[in-house]
């Protein structure tokens, strides 16, 4: 089992003296973490690693998971992508569905806590039936929700109110709320079977089962088959290098069981893929994370192609790996990516087009970008910043008067 | 740990009238707490507000004003707040129009709360200093090198030279300290040259301890 002297090489002893000292100011808080799925996507794979850490540092954690229906699930993407600006309609029916799933969920959950950590809109509403027992409620918006659809956010505002603090990835994200907001970043663990460093021969060896030959460049982008990372937008682009540039596109993906658009939007990415050998398609498992690594090591670009993203976790490991990555200039990726430092911010399926081929005609160029990457992902978005901020909210909220505090 | 507070202003006026109306602790988050947040690794422009008239309005004149602007200048923040407020107001009365953000690019205001926690490193001699120098996290660099000169009230005075002075005398390493211009480099960077400065000054002797 991995242990929190483990990151000192990599964040530096001080850093991990720093948590301790925080943990030990805070003292053994329950604290409670609940969300909707225990695989896939980002904020299981964020809570999968933190939740042990903290508890290294003398916290009582939990990690619940809400259960429920292919309706819910359906109702729930529909808000997430209202969050994300899309124009959606919830009727009432569906608006009781979600409370009543949540309700149902409410009724297993038995515990007390210090704290409580609500991860996005699924199981927020749970805070109507649950309130008493726990001392503080946080909401944590992983979303990119700087455009939210109105109506559905004047729904999940009235729930969100209720909480006595939320936190958001950057602060574009932020609404008006009438308490407390704060920005925490996620993060990566640079010591989890997806980020450790591998050997090239274990590399080679998950390339030949993957079936991928390295006889052209590779051009990556591994996401959840979901339109807002549109993947069809990354085909038309390397369309677009093709003509010019000789490369291969490799699009790795999996699915979660809280997203039920996954199928269709898998099959029009099949369809705009149709007739070219040099795109390969996976669909990967959730626990996929030894072959993400090794296809993120072997690839030469990089890319993230959103349209919409609260924080693409995909970007910062690609980072970490020393690749330059062309990421959409949308939400969290503009404060992931440095534009022309680490990488390249783009608008359109053209300007990634572009700046792949850009990336490809200049090795030394791509090289340079990604040494840069790879620092700043050390400076600004490891787990142990993370898990340092998480001990500062609980500190700061139990002490919700005092602005500076010195421990 | 940076505390949106939800509002934001869309174009230079909101800006000017937000400056006025809000919390102190905002301004101060804009100007120098930003500096723990992420930004750019080649720092351009030396707060937020200069930052933001040249991405989101695309405007180099009105940036270059804010640029030039040193808060280090003024004794509190409410004559900081003052300076800002009248570049603005200025920049606005000259102009036939009021310059709007992009879209996606709005001004977004934050304040934050702080927690200051005592490093278990410690220097006696200018060797240990150096060495720790080399350890302490880029946030330490930012208290004692930025807040400081809030804290101490003694103007361009930060925490290592103030400590250097007090210990061990040395005006010229002392006056070059001060002499750094903050604006222009990053916290790392800022460590480096810290760093030179001191085996510039002082080389074999950093193991002095009077």
């Amino acid at each position: 089992m991995i242990g929190l002297n483990d990151y000192a090489p990599v964040v530096g002893q001080e850093v991990i003296e720093q948590l301790q000292r925080l943990a030990d100011r805070l003292g053994p808080r329950r604290f409670i973490h609940i969300n909707s799925t225990r695989t896939g996507g980002g904020v299981a794979e964020i809570l999968d690693r933190a939740v042990p850490l903290l508890e290294q540092l003398g916290l009582d954690v939990k990690w619940e998971v809400i259960h429920g229906d292919q309706e819910f699930f359906e109702i729930t993407k529909a808000m997430h992508n209202a969050l994300q600006g899309y124009k959606v309609h919830l009727s009432p029916d569906m608006l009781d569905h979600y409370r009543e799933i949540n309700r149902e969920n409410a009724r297993k959950f038995t515990w007390e806590s210090d704290f409580v950590l609500v991860h996005d809109p699924q199981p927020a509403y749970l805070i109507n039936f649950l309130r008493p027992q726990a001392k503080h409620w946080i909401w944590r918006c992983h979303i990119d929700a700087s455009r939210p659809e109105r109506l559905v956010w004047k729904f999940l505002q009235e729930i969100v109110s209720q909480y006595e603090a939320s936190v958001f990835s950057m602060s574009q994200f932020a609404q008006n709320l009438p308490h407390p907001q704060y920005l925490i970043r996620p993060s990566i663990d640079p010591l989890s079977e997806k980020n450790r460093d591998l050997s090239t021969a274990e590399v080679r060896k998950v390339l030949d089962r993957l079936g991928i030959e390295r006889d052209k460049p590779i051009i990556l982008q591994v996401s959840r088959f979901d339109s807002f990372k549109d993947p069809v937008g990354v085909i038309q682009a390397f369309r677009m290098v093709r003509r010019h540039t000789p490369c291969k596109l490799v699009l790795a993906g999996g699915e979660a069981i809280d997203d039920p658009e996954g199928p269709r939007i898998f099959a029009e990415v099949m369809e705009a893929a149709k007739d070219e050998p040099d795109i390969q398609i996976l669909l990967l498992p959730p626990d996929a994370h030894h072959e993400v690594n090794a296809l993120q090591r072997a690839s030469d670009i990089i890319v993230q192609k959103s349209t919409r993203e609260g924080f693409g976790l995909t970007v910062t490991e690609a980072m970490w790996k020393g690749k330059p990555v062309i990421g959409g200039a949308v939400g969290g990726i503009v404060l992931q990516l440095r534009d022309y430092n680490t990488g390249f911010l783009v608008h359109s399926p053209e300007g990634c087009a572009f700046r792949i081929r850009y990336l490809l005609h200049r090795p030394e160029m791509a090289r340079r970008m990604g040494k840069m990457a790879r620092e700043f992902v050390r400076h600004h978005f490891l787990i142990t910043r993370k898990i340092r901020d998480y001990l500062t909210l609980m500190i700061l909220r139990e002490n919700p008067t005092e602005r500076i505090m010195e421990l | 740990m940076p505390m949106p507070i939800g509002k934001k202003a869309h174009n230079l006026r909101e800006l000017l009238q937000a400056l006025r109306e809000l919390d102190e602790s905002v301004l101060y988050y804009h100007i120098f707490q930003s500096r723990l947040a992420i930004t750019q690794p080649a720092e351009e422009y030396p707060n937020e507000f200069a930052r933001w008239a040249a991405n989101a309005l695309q405007d180099s004149k009105l940036a270059e004003k804010l640029s030039s602007f040193d808060p280090f200048d003024y004794d509190n923040l409410a004559q900081v707040r003052q300076a800002v407020v009248d570049i603005l107001e200025e920049y606005l009365w000259d102009i036939p129009y009021v310059p709007w953000a992009r879209s996606g690019f709005e001004f977004h205001f934050c304040e934050a709360s702080t927690v200051v926690m005592r490093s278990q490193i410690r220097a006696h001699t200018l060797l240990e200093f150096c060495e720790s120098l080399r350890k302490v996290g880029l946030d330490s660099m930012y208290y004692h090198f930025f807040e400081a000169r809030w804290r101490l009230g003694v103007r361009k005075a930060d925490d290592f030279s103030f400590w250097i002075e007090t210990n061990f005398g040395l005006p010229e390493l002392v006056a070059a300290i001060r002499g750094i211009d903050i604006y222009f480099y990053s916290l790392r960077e800022i460590r480096d040259t810290l760093l030179g400065l001191i085996h510039q000054h002082l080389g074999d002797l950093c193991d002095r301890t009077q």
